[in-house]
């Protein structure tokens, strides 16, 4: 067996696990008082924190092109728009201007 | 909470095909970055069955990105297995999370409904519901339905085509993610009350990102869980009480669990 395919089979059935483990998990908290206050809100923790992750080992044109994404995603709230600029943004940064 | 009974509950088929055109947006960005997964694939010499099976059975993109990374760099299949299995820690968390969507449920639905869990049609259910959508189940699987063929098509795709595509970085598409994540976000906003959880969290994960000697997928689930339980601490619970049923309990009509 190649170590391509000993990956793909430990990485599939691992990340099933992972997967499972957290339904296993999720289903025995409780849906009342500070453990649902706190699953509540996680949601929006881990999107921050991942944002976090990306723009600390980001670029400066990331940095710029992701406040550009933040002021459009707060005043439109539309997705599609959000990326376009973004990407559009990032693209013309790194053609046209030197970091 | 009463206020979800008013909500308008949709048949299952028609949230999955809801939640399959929501995602489509995403499912650009997805294609995009399974292309360039299939470019990575290519130099670890992996054929389009190798790519195609992993992207149906391990589905999870970054983490199949960082495998394959270190695979490439000269790492063992172990060691490459350990980094993606990090960054695939999140996703109990969010599995979890999804408690409400999952219970009562038949094994093969709750099996093919975590699986089908991924960042953006998890976060997307999330984002659709705190606009007041009755959506649930059907709404993440229609999502993660679209996700997943795109997503294994784009990879062998990219495989097959490894000599003729364009660096994605050369076009700005690396981007596209980021982009994506900062409009969820903000969707997400439910009022003045998640902005100091999130600061806690995304202070934490940045500088333990900066300052730890760790991997950037624990220092994300460490700043998610601190901001979590920063929020359960610190706000009284009566005020959040109303908010947090809102988010976290299924709407009531039991169409919702009928079968597609």
């Amino acid at each position: 067996m190649t170590d391509q395919w000993i990956l793909i089979c430990a990485l599939a059935v691992g990340t099933f696990s992972i997967r499972f483990g957290g339904y296993l998990l999720g289903s025995k908290l409780p849906t009342t008082g500070a453990w649902a206050t706190a699953f509540a809100v996680l949601p929006g923790c881990l999107l921050s924190a991942l944002l976090a992750v990306i723009i600390v080992q980001g670029t400066k044109e990331q940095w710029i092109a992701a406040s550009i994404c933040l002021v459009v995603a707060i005043l439109s709230r539309n997705l599609l728009l959000t990326m376009t600029i973004g990407i559009i943004t990032v693209w013309l940064l790194r053609s046209y201007v030197q970091f | 909470m009463q206020v979800n009974h008013k909500r308008q509950s949709l048949l299952p088929k028609d949230e999955f095909k809801s939640g399959l055109s929501d995602i489509l947006p995403l499912a650009f960005g997805v294609a995009i970055y399974g292309a360039a997964f299939g470019l990575l694939a290519a130099q670890a010499h992996m054929s389009e069955l190798q790519t195609g099976i992993m992207g149906t059975f391990v589905f999870a993109g970054s983490s199949q990105i960082l495998a394959i990374e270190r695979l490439v760099s000269g790492a063992g299949a172990f060691t490459a297995l350990i980094a993606g299995m990090a960054l695939n820690l999140r996703i109990l968390l969010m599995t979890g999370l999804l408690r409400k969507e999952l219970a009562g449920r038949p094994l093969w639905q709750v099996i093919i409904g975590v699986h089908l869990t991924t960042d953006e049609n998890w976060a997307l259910m999330y984002a659709a519901r705190a606009k007041g959508r009755a959506v649930g189940y059907w709404y993440l699987v229609g999502g993660g339905t679209c996700l997943i063929i795109v997503w294994t098509m784009a990879t062998v795709f990219g495989v097959s085509f490894a000599q003729v595509l364009p660096e994605p970085q050369a076009i700005g598409m690396d981007f596209a993610f980021t982009a994506a994540f900062i409009a969820i976000l903000c969707s997400l906003w439910r009022g003045v009350q998640d902005l100091m959880p999130w600061l806690v969290s995304a202070g934490t994960s940045g500088l333990l990102v900066l300052f730890a000697p760790i991997e950037p997928s624990w220092a994300l689930a460490l700043g998610g869980v601190t901001g979590a339980v920063f929020a359960a601490m610190l706000l009284p619970i009566t005020a959040e009480k109303e908010q947090v049923e809102s988010l976290i309990t299924e709407p009531k009509q039991q169409v919702s669990r009928g079968t597609l």
